[in-house]
C-alpha cells in the first residue's frame, strides 16, 4: 500500500520568513530515464483554513504523485493560516494572500532558480491561484479545484429542471412546505424593510447580498481569468457536485465568461457524486489521477 | 518556530520546535500529541494555539505528526499503535536533546492522549507530567463514533464509499483491531505523579477516569465547557479553539 517518496524538506518563506512550507522533490524517473528539464515548481495553497496538509491530507497525496513524475512540489501556509505567522504589514486578506504568493515566487526564483510554477488550490485556494496568475507571467499553470464560477443561464436550465423531475420537490409543494410558499405567504414590508429606522439586523437583511452573479464580480473573475490567459497559463478545472448551489455542468466556467478564449488551454471535468472536500478514497484518486494526466499533457515539459 | 524533520530517515517524522520565551522559571518541555484523522486536521488550530501559548509561557515545545500522518513520512497503510507510540517517544527525545530538558511533559488530545499515556508509562524517568485531553478512553467506542460520523457524511453529501476507509482516510484491518483493542483504564495505568484530565463534554467513561487518577495536589479531571476543536465547526473542515480549555492547560503545566 506504501509507495516510496522523496524525503520532504522544510522551509520559510516570505516576510520574516514566517510562512512554513514543505517541499517534496522530484523523484528520478524509475524507468531510467532523463529527468525532466527544468520542470515548473507546483505549488498547493490552502483549502480555506485548512493548513497545509490539505483536507483528507490530499495535499500530500498530490505533492507525492506529482513528484514521482518528476515535478517538485511545495505545500504551503498563507501568512494567518495554519503554522504560519500574520503579515504585520496591516495588508486586507486578499492582498496579504497576494502578496505571500508574490514573495514565494520570489524567495523561490532566488534560491533554486524556479522561472515557472503552477499554482494549485481547492476553493479559496482556487480563486487566489487564478487571481494571482493574472498579475505575474511566472504562472504557467492553475489547477482549480471548485473555483468560483458565476451562474450561467445553462446553469438555471439543470438546476430547475432538476427540481421540476425530483419527487421531493412535489412533494414539499404539496405539503405547503416549499420554499415557494413562504414567498408568496410574504406580505410587502417583509419583502421591503424600512433601512434608515431599522434596527442593524434588519439593515443586515435590507443589504443586497453580493453573489458571483453581481456585475462587479463577474467583471472581476473575467479579467483575472483573461489575464491569466493573456499571460499563457494553462487551465485545470475540476468541478464537484456538493457545489450544486454555485456550478453544475463542465462548460460552465467558458458559458460564464463568454468573451475569453479558453480553446487549447484548459481541462476542465465535473465530478458528479462528489463532495467539496473528495472525502472518498475513489474520488481522491480520481482527482489525483487527473491533475497527473493535466500536468504531463499540459506542456510543462 | 522551526519546522524540522528528526528520527529514523526510515520514519521520518514532521515536527514544529517552539521554543520557550525567557520568563526566568525552570526549563520546561512539552510535546503536543495530535488526534488523528479526520479529528486530527479539524484540531491543528488548536494544537497550534496551544503551542504559542505554552511557548510565551517559558515552556519548550515540540509539536509533530505520527508516521503516515500529516506532513511526517509514509501512509496511513502503515499506520500501528505501537508505531505511533513509539514516535512519541521520539519526539520526546528530540524535545530533550533540543532544549537540554531532563524531563518533558506530555499532552494529547483524543487518541493522541492515549498515545501520549502509553508512551508516559513506558517512559516514566523521562516524563513529568501529562495531559489528557478528551481522551480515547475506550477504542472501541472511539471507532463506532467515527463510524456513525463517516456514515451521516456519506448519507449528508450524497456519497458511496469503499470498504476500507474512515472519514477520507484509508484504514487497515490492522489499525482497526489496533484501536478496537485500546482501552485506557485496563489493565490500570502507571500515570506520571501529575496527571490533569480536562473534558470538554460529560461522558461516563471520563468520569471514570477521575477515580484512576493518582491522589495528590497535581492530578484531577476537570470539565470546561467549551466547543471540542477536534469536531468541525460550521462547514469549514476545521474545530473551534477552545481559548478557556487551552489557558487552563498552559496554567497547569507551568504551575
Amino acid at each position: 500500500m506504501s509507495q516510496a517518496h522523496a524525503a520532504e524538506q522544510t522551509l520559510l518563506l516570505g516576510q520574516n520568513q514566517g510562512l512554513v512550507g514543505v517541499i517534496t522533490p522530484p523523484l528520478p524517473p524509475a524507468d531510467g530515464a532523463p529527468a525532466r528539464e527544468d520542470p515548473p515548481f507546483v505549488i498547493i495553497l490552502n483549502a480555506g483554513i485548512i493548513h497545509r496538509v490539505g483536507p483528507n491530507r490530499l495535499h500530500v497525496s498530490l505533492a507525492r504523485a506529482l513528484s514521482a513524475d518528476g515535478f517538485p512540489v511545495l505545500r504551503v501556509d498563507l501568512s494567518g493560516l495554519g503554522d504560519s505567522a500574520v503579515r504585520e504589514d496591516g495588508s486586507t486578506p486578499l492582498d496579504a494572500t497576494l502578496a505571500d504568493i508574490r514573495e514565494i515566487l520570489d524567495t523561490l526564483e532566488a534560491t533554486r532558480q524556479v522561472k515557472r510554477v503552477v499554482l494549485m488550490g481547492l476553493c479559496s485556494g482556487a480563486d487566489h491561484s487564478v487571481i494571482y496568475a493574472s498579475t505575474d507571467p511566472r504562472v504557467a499553470g492553475v489547477a482549480l479545484l471548485d473555483p468560483s464560477i458565476p451562474r450561467t443561464t445553462g446553469y438555471y436550465v439543470k438546476h430547475y429542471s432538476g427540481r421540476m423531475l425530483s419527487l421531493r420537490t412535489w412533494k414539499n409543494v404539496a405539503m405547503g412546505r416549499h420554499p415557494l410558499w413562504k414567498l408568496l405567504k410574504k406580505r410587502p414590508t417583509q419583502v421591503a424593510p424600512d433601512v434608515e429606522g431599522g434596527a442593524p439586523a434588519d439593515m443586515a437583511a435590507a443589504r443586497p447580498a453580493v453573489t458571483l452573479e453581481h456585475p462587479e464580480v463577474r467583471a472581476y473573475l473575467e479579467n483575472a481569468y483573461g489575464r491569466a490567459l493573456a499571460n499563457g497559463a494553462q487551465f485545470l478545472a475540476v468541478l464537484t457536485s456538493d457545489r450544486e448551489r454555485q456550478h453544475n455542468y463542465g462548460g460552465q466556467l467558458e458559458d460564464a465568461f463568454p468573451s475569453l478564449d479558453f480553446k487549447g488551454k484548459l481541462l476542465i471535468e465535473y465530478f458528479d457524486r462528489c463532495d467539496h472536500t473528495f472525502t472518498t478514497l475513489a474520488s481522491q484518486q480520481r482527482l489525483v489521477g487527473l491533475v497527473r494526466r493535466w500536468m504531463g499533457g499540459a506542456g510543462f515539459i | 518556530m522551526t519546522p524540522l524533520y528528526f528520527g529514523e530517515r526510515s520514519r521520518r517524522l514532521f515536527g514544529l520546535y517552539t521554543p520557550a520565551h525567557a520568563t526566568g522559571g525552570r526549563a520546561r518541555g512539552a510535546v503536543l500529541c495530535a488526534p488523528w484523522g479526520a479529528e486530527y486536521l479539524r484540531a491543528h488550530r488548536s494544537m497550534a494555539q496551544l503551542g504559542k501559548w505554552l511557548g510565551e509561557a517559558g515552556v519548550h515545545v515540540l509539536r509533530f505528526d505520527y508516521h503516515g500522518t500529516g506532513d511526517s513520512a509514509g501512509d496511513m497503510g502503515e499506520a500501528r499503535i505501537d508505531g505511533w507510540t513509539e514516535d512519541v517517544q521520539t519526539a520526546i527525545d528530540e524535545l530533550k536533546d533540543t532544549a537540554g530538558l531532563q524531563r518533558v511533559t506530555l499532552v494529547g488530545l483524543r487518541l493522541g492522549a492515549t498515545l501520549a499515556a502509553r508512551a508516559a508509562a513506558k517512559r516514566r524517568r523521562d516524563v513529568d507530567g501529562l495531559v489528557l485531553w478528551d481522551p480515547v478512553v475506550s477504542g472501541r467506542e472511539h471507532l463506532s463514533e467515527l463510524r456513525a460520523l463517516h456514515a451521516q457524511t456519506l448519507r449528508t453529501r450524497g456519497l458511496s464509499d469503499g470498504a476500507s476507509e474512515l472519514l477520507g482516510f484509508p484504514m487497515t484491518e490492522a489499525l482497526v483491531r489496533d484501536i478496537e483493542g485500546i482501552d485506557l483504564l485496563n489493565p490500570a495505568p502507571t500515570w506520571p505523579a501529575r496527571t490533569l484530565a480536562v473534558v470538554s463534554e460529560t461522558r461516563e467513561a471520563w468520569r471514570a477516569l477521575g477515580a484512576a487518577l493518582p491522589p495528590g495536589d497535581g492530578s484531577a479531571v476537570e470539565s470546561i465547557d467549551v466547543q471540542p476543536a477536534w469536531l468541525e465547526d460550521r462547514h469549514s473542515g476545521a474545530g473551534a479553539v477552545p481559548v478557556k480549555l487551552l489557558r487552563r492547560v498552559v496554567d497547569w503545566a507551568v504551575t
